[in-house]
């Protein structure tokens, strides 16, 4: 009958699928992420220097975003100015800057011909930074922005009410933004902390030197070293993961 | 309009004051205004007729678009060292900042930097004036209650023991409990400190009961003090030229000759006396058939009777003595008399 042959039909198929399964792909995915926990266990050097590299930009491009971003998107959000809102929309669209346009334009101005020639940071971890720090200064510009937006109307006439001046009224005003600035500054790490197309163009992916996570991970995968590639991959993972728990915990208080 | 004696210097005082929001009409128009100290002011008037806008300005929050505000004699802005954390407002909704209660509670005291307060003694002292525990002091502003977290930001204003306390519509949206409390917490601030409250409220019984003054607001003027009872038009002339406003149970509310139709007619509750309902109107008065639904016993001496002409309701004052003379209770059918000279109009 009909259904039985159909049944039949299914199981045949999906029992070859799973031996194709176990004799290829399975076989170097498993094995891949075994190998991957032993580079993780035994502190292969290769890795942890893709970490700090990673870890070394991040922190440098979130320092740059923070220190510029969260005063400007104080001022965004709190004050009423002329074209604010066409300001709103401009920096609400380089929120989806791509990675490779802003490697293109940091490669153009840093490299020996740009403009920041002389300063030498192609291929160095400071040019990647820089880099980095413009692909999330909007997004922390922004968001500082609608946090601040977002604060509770009564909040002046309570603070002026409860007779603070005006320095300790702009004060208080961005402590009670706190979290939501805090998500902001969480969300563009974990935007930065896993883009590939800033840290290869401008750092240039060299050994021990501007290799991040994932420009190793691009590497490693395109070399068919799968281990090295999954091992960096579950340190971006959890790294992202830790990131994306602290913006939830934000979230929910903010 | 003078609130209170006026021999001592008022706690304000108002000239030509108007404000207007955005390029609006003026939500406030005060020619003048003074409110002696440690007065218990209570400002009625129906949304929108500049009740919340007259407590923001005296509470020195914002400027008024035009005029002077003068506090304890000296013209004064937002800001400014005299009215800083002297002058107060407890808004409506209760905000309290995403702090601790203890640090929303401590927050003015450390603003202004008095180094000797003992800020501890004072939030358990403010504290317990809205009936919550010391042990409150630890809860995040997250935990808690309507009620609590408005007797929260009631007792952050009494840390700073205030000269002026404003109030606006302090009590409506909390418990019954937690409005017990906050009542009796701004009448005890004024018994111990001297402080002088402004009340905004619907609740004309808590309001006739404690204020020395009650004010009316219409249309963001003032009305003068005392009891008083404002009705809308539209006006219409009837068949006879007569002018009056058709009830919605069909009868009909007659008024002398308005200066326009959509004028709103204020009469004072002293103008309406209780009527024969037999004898017909004599020349220049208006009988109003109507209903007693409300007695209220007033802060002073005598009553305010509230009666139900259609969907009007009006007050009207009368001595305990006349009370019990005319049988005035509440339920009984009646005719109000209303003088022609009674009347006054706004348009």
């Amino acid at each position: 009958m009909a259904p039985n042959g159909l049944k039949g039909l299914k199981i045949t198929a999906a029992n070859r699928w799973l031996a194709l399964m176990a004799k290829h792909e399975m076989d170097f995915i498993l094995s891949g992420i075994l190998q991957a926990f032993q580079l993780l266990i035994s502190g292969n050097a290769e890795a942890y220097s893709a970490v700090m590299a990673t870890l070394q930009v991040s922190t440098g491009s979130m320092a740059i975003s923070l220190i510029l971003g969260v005063p400007a998107g104080f001022l965004l959000g709190y004050f009423e100015f002329p074209f604010k809102r066409s300001l709103r929309t401009v920096v609400d669209t380089l929120l989806a800057l791509p990675t490779v346009l802003i490697g293109l334009l940091v490669y153009a101005f840093v490299s020996k011909r740009g403009l920041l020639g002389e300063f030498g940071m192609l291929f160095t971890l400071t040019g990647i930074a820089v880099g980095q720090a413009m692909l999330a200064l909007p997004i922390v510009i922004a968001l500082t922005a609608t946090a601040v937006e977002s604060i509770d109307r009564h909040l002046r006439v309570v603070l002026i009410s409860l007779g603070a001046n005006r320095r300790q009224l702009l004060l208080s005003s961005l402590w009670e933004a706190r979290f939501g600035i805090l998500a902001a500054a969480v969300t563009a790490y974990g935007r930065v902390l896993t883009e590939v197309g800033i840290s290869m163009m401008v750092g240039g992916n060299i050994k021990w030197h501007t290799r991040t996570i994932t420009t190793a991970i691009a590497l490693e995968t395109n070399k068919g070293q799968f281990a090295l590639g999954i091992a960096l991959g579950l340190i971006l993972l959890f790294l992202a993961f830790v990131v994306n728990f602290g913006v939830s915990r934000l979230r929910r208080k903010a | 309009m003078w609130i209170g004696g006026l021999n001592m210097t008022p706690i304000y005082q108002i000239n030509a004051l108007e404000h207007r929001y955005g390029n609006q009409a003026p939500a406030l128009r005060v020619e003048r205004m003074q409110i002696a100290p440690n007065r218990i002011v209570g400002l009625v008037g129906p949304n929108g007729s500049g009740k919340s806008t007259l407590l923001k300005i005296l509470a020195f929050i914002f400027k008024p678009s035009r005029g002077q505000v003068l506090f304890e004699g000296r013209a004064a802005a937002p800001f400014d060292e005299a009215v800083r954390a002297k002058v107060t407002i407890l808004p409506q909704d209760a905000f309290l900042m995403k702090r601790s209660v203890f640090d929303n509670v401590a927050y003015g005291l450390k603003v202004r930097g008095n180094g000797k307060t003992d800020i501890a003694s004072r939030v358990t002292d403010a504290l317990a004036r809205v009936g919550l525990d010391a042990d409150f002091a630890a809860r995040p502003w997250h935990a808690l209650s309507g009620g609590e977290a408005q007797r929260v930001a009631l007792a952050a204003r009494l840390a700073l023991r205030p000269k002026v306390l404003l109030m606006d519509e302090p009590t409506a949206s909390v418990d019954a409990k937690s409005a017990r409390r906050i009542r009796a917490a701004a009448l005890e601030s004024r018994a111990q400190w001297g402080t002088t409250l402004v009340i905004a409220s619907h609740d004309l019984h808590w309001l006739y009961g404690v204020c020395d003054d009650v004010v009316h607001l219409h249309r963001g003027r003032l009305l003068g003090q005392g009891l008083k009872t404002v009705i809308n038009g539209p006006w219409q002339q009837d068949a006879n030229g007569q002018w009056g406003r058709n009830l919605s149970d069909g009868s009909r509310l007659n008024v002398p000759p308005p200066p326009t139709p959509d004028a709103a007619a204020v009469i004072d509750a002293d103008a309406l006396t209780f009527a024969d309902p037999v004898t017909p109107p004599a020349a220049g008065s208006y009988h109003m058939p109507g209903a007693i639904t409300r007695m209220i016993l007033l802060k002073g001496q005598g009553i305010a009777a509230t009666v139900a002409v259609g969907d009007a309701q009006f007050t009207v004052s009368l001595s305990q003595d006349a009370a019990i003379a005319n049988k005035v209770y509440p339920g009984r059918t009646v005719v109000l008399q209303a003088q022609d000279s009674g009347w006054r109009w706004l348009s």
